[in-house]
């Protein structure tokens, strides 16, 4: 079928060296279900390609990110903040799940972009406050050194104070008004918030600070929900707000989101533990985890996870297959790479991408 | 005052045309006996002052009661739910006290254009938190370094540095989670969504690098260099550290109480020169006040080497530009009815005549 072959041309789950990922099929060490799960699919009538869609998106993404940070006074702050957000290796998912799920409801993706770019902005962010000496004290992010490396501590605080702000500034300044009631931004504005708030992403980083956390299952699996399911899963929901998707479609944008964010992290702690020390710290662009489920469940029982959030996640897109049809793929593609990863982008921008999780660009 | 050009309000837009007969003040000549005697003036003695004496407006009462609502609202903005630790450190720094003048010049702002108290609750509470959330990151070692703030151990000294900027990041995010839930706003009101939106831009801008951050930046690059700073960097610092926060409070409640354009610009002027005024009458008592006197070291700022206003301009100018920033402040809420203008007007004066 058109669509496996143009995007998951190789199943190759798990992988054992992420440079070979597509030029070489890998042995599959455990049951995929990609070719079962076509069934599932909504029919199509024409190929989805989810790297020349992925493409794309990111340079318009980047085009909106650099025009709105540009260099004013005072200098450096500026400079600080698109030394991360414009950082080179970003794979931008939250920004592309989020126009996604705008188009996917049948809104455009202009409407979805300065949100998308918010999203970017609040994650970077959050990235930038997670490598802080006093917090995972991480020198390199994506192959280079992070931020407060070479901007100094204070002023990297200084950078994620700023960009939060310029996250809410963006969406209310350049989402069209015309075409977005002054509701759903205000919704939009209270998703963002709550996600990276105490009950979101910053919980699930005080959960990974703490020493007593990460040995259970339910443990494991709320760091991860916290810092990896809710951003994924505020954005699918900004993305259908924006776009003006009804409660009970939210509703399943979120439980879609959540999964898919945390599939995503699942798979990557798998390819991890086999290919010890590649694409681990240094290379990552996204936010380390000291939960493990690989560490904590083995295995076996990590695969299993997968397959349970694969399975979640087209359920909950089932219902948008019957409405919308052929808009759905995108959003269906999302499921298949987090687990195959049939494919490494390259763009301008990701030329010396290292192998990042969608979700934590 | 062509003496002080340098206070140019940057970025202001151009104020509409003054309004039409002020009622409650006769326009003053410009007296110097103002200044020359403020500094001998008790804080909340306000009689002192002859443009108020004849309001009957009990100003400490007023301080206290609005500080109290602020303060029931925040205490259930943040219950401590799980994870335990980062909202006990968020109602730790939140809850410890302090005046309330940001949320108190919120509420006083959006009751000046005829809105309700209410309705200016969770403005007022979202400037108080991000307020909360700038004093955190501030005293981290990486920034200030400061070990107390209100006489206790300071949010990282007593929760570690980690849950401290997670604390202040989470409160900058409850600001504006808080801002925008129409759960929290009463039902009796209906605020126009399109209010909250416009709200949301003024106090995202007036924190990020147009704001707060840019002052603090220029604050922190500023400490330890050997030479001063110049006025216009620091009049830049002052703006942006202090005044903007300031200028947030005020339009977002005038925004939110259904205040016009003009209002909206008026208050934001008032706000910008009380801020600066703040600053420059802290400069003053750093120089002219006794440690006791102060409740805090005295002569710090000339013991830490950093510029002040006595130390570029001296004494005395300092104290003329504290006077002019204090006329101009109040020349901003004559227009208003003098009633609902009393609290902004004894606030400006609070903020000139205190004595710590």
């Amino acid at each position: 079928m058109a669509f496996s072959s143009t995007v998951f041309l190789y199943p190759n789950f798990p992988l054992r060296s992420p440079s070979s990922q597509i030029t070489k099929p890998r042995h599959q060490s455990f049951p995929i279900r990609c070719s079962e799960s076509i069934a599932d699919r909504p029919p199509m009538s024409s190929p989805f390609d989810l790297r020349s869609y992925w493409t794309s998106m990111i340079s318009h993404i980047e085009a909106d990110l650099d025009a709105a940070i540009p260099i004013a006074y005072p200098d450096r702050i500026y400079e600080s903040m698109r030394y991360s957000v414009l950082s080179n290796g970003a794979k931008r998912a939250p920004p592309i799940m989020c126009i996604a799920a705008c188009e996917l409801v049948g809104g455009d993706r202009s409407i979805a972009l300065p949100t998308a770019s918010a999203l970017e902005m609040v994650h970077t962010a959050s990235l930038i406050h997670d490598d802080l000496p006093c917090m995972d004290s991480a020198q390199l992010r994506r192959g280079r050194p992070s931020n407060h490396a070479v901007f100094g501590v204070g002023l990297a605080v200084l950078t994620g104070d700023a960009l939060f702000p310029l996250a809410f500034s963006h969406v209310v300044g350049h989402t069209p008004a015309s075409l977005v009631p002054p509701q759903a931004i205000l919704r939009v504005i209270g998703e963002i918030a709550r996600t990276v708030g105490s009950t979101g992403m910053a919980a699930g980083q005080m959960f990974d600070l703490l020493p007593e956390y990460g040995g259970e299952q339910e443990d494991v699996i709320v760091v991860l929900e916290k810092k990896f399911g809710e951003m994924a899963e505020c954005s699918a929901v900004c993305g259908g707000l924006l776009g003006g998707a009804d409660e009970e479609e939210l509703e399943r944008l979120r439980r879609y989101g959540r999964a898919v964010g945390v599939l995503y992290e699942v798979v990557d702690d798998v390819l991890m533990e086999e290919d010890k020390g590649v694409g681990g710290n240094g290379r990552s662009g996204k936010m380390r985890s000291n939960a493990s489920v690989v560490r904590a469940l083995g295995k076996g029982r990590a695969m299993e996870i997968v397959e349970e959030l694969r399975e979640k996640a087209k359920e909950e897109l089932k219902g948008f297959g019957d409405k919308y049809g052929e808009r759905v793929l995108p959003l269906y593609s999302f499921v298949d790479y987090a687990v195959d990863r049939g494919f490494k982008l390259e763009s301008h921008v990701t030329a010396v991408a290292g192998d990042s999780a969608p979700y934590s660009p | 005052m062509a003496s002080f050009a340098t206070f140019h309000l940057a970025g202001s837009r151009p104020l509409r045309p003054p309004f039409p007969t002020p009622t409650m003040t006769v326009l003053r000549p410009p007296s110097r006996s103002l200044f020359l005697s403020f500094p001998s003036l008790n804080a909340v003695e306000i009689k002192a002052d002859p443009s108020v004496a004849t309001t009957e407006f009990d100003f400490k009462g007023f301080l206290l009661k609005k500080a109290e609502s602020v303060n029931r609202a925040l205490d259930l903005a943040i219950p401590v739910i799980h994870p335990k630790r980062i909202h006990e450190a968020m109602r730790y720094s939140l809850l410890a006290g302090g005046k309330r003048i940001r949320p108190v010049l919120c509420i006083a702002a959006c009751e000046i254009v005829g809105g309700d108290e209410a309705q200016a609750i969770p403005p007022a509470c979202a400037v108080e938190m991000i307020h909360t959330m700038s004093l955190i990151h501030d005293d981290l070692p990486c920034m200030d370094d400061d070990d107390l703030r209100r006489g206790m151990p300071s949010c990282h000294r007593a929760y570690g540095e980690s849950v401290a900027v997670l604390a202040g990041d989470a409160l900058l995010a409850l600001a504006f989670q808080h801002l925008v839930d129409l759960r929290n706003y009463p039902s009796s009101i209906a605020i126009p969504p399109a209010i909250l939106v416009r709200a949301t831009a003024e106090l995202a801008r007036c924190i990020g690098t147009e704001g707060l951050v840019a002052g603090q930046l220029l604050d922190m690059e500023s400490t330890g260099l050997e030479d001063p700073v110049d006025i216009d960097r620091l009049e830049f610092i002052h703006l942006h550290k202090t005044a903007a926060l300031l200028e947030a409070s005020v339009v977002i409640g005038a925004v939110v109480g259904g205040g016009s354009d003009s209002e909206v610009e008026r208050l934001r002027r008032y706000a910008r020169c009380i801020g600066l005024l703040f600053q420059v009458v802290d400069d003053i008592l750093d120089v002219t006040k006794s440690s006791q006197e102060l409740g805090k070291t005295a002569a710090k700022d000339l013991a830490s080497n950093k510029t002040t206003y006595p130390k570029l301009l001296g004494l005395e100018k300092s104290r003329e530009f504290a006077d002019e920033l204090l006329r101009d402040a109040k020349s901003q809420i004559e227009g208003f009815d003098s009633l609902k203008a009393a609290p902004l007007l004894h606030l400006a004066n609070y903020i000139a005549y205190r004595q710590n």
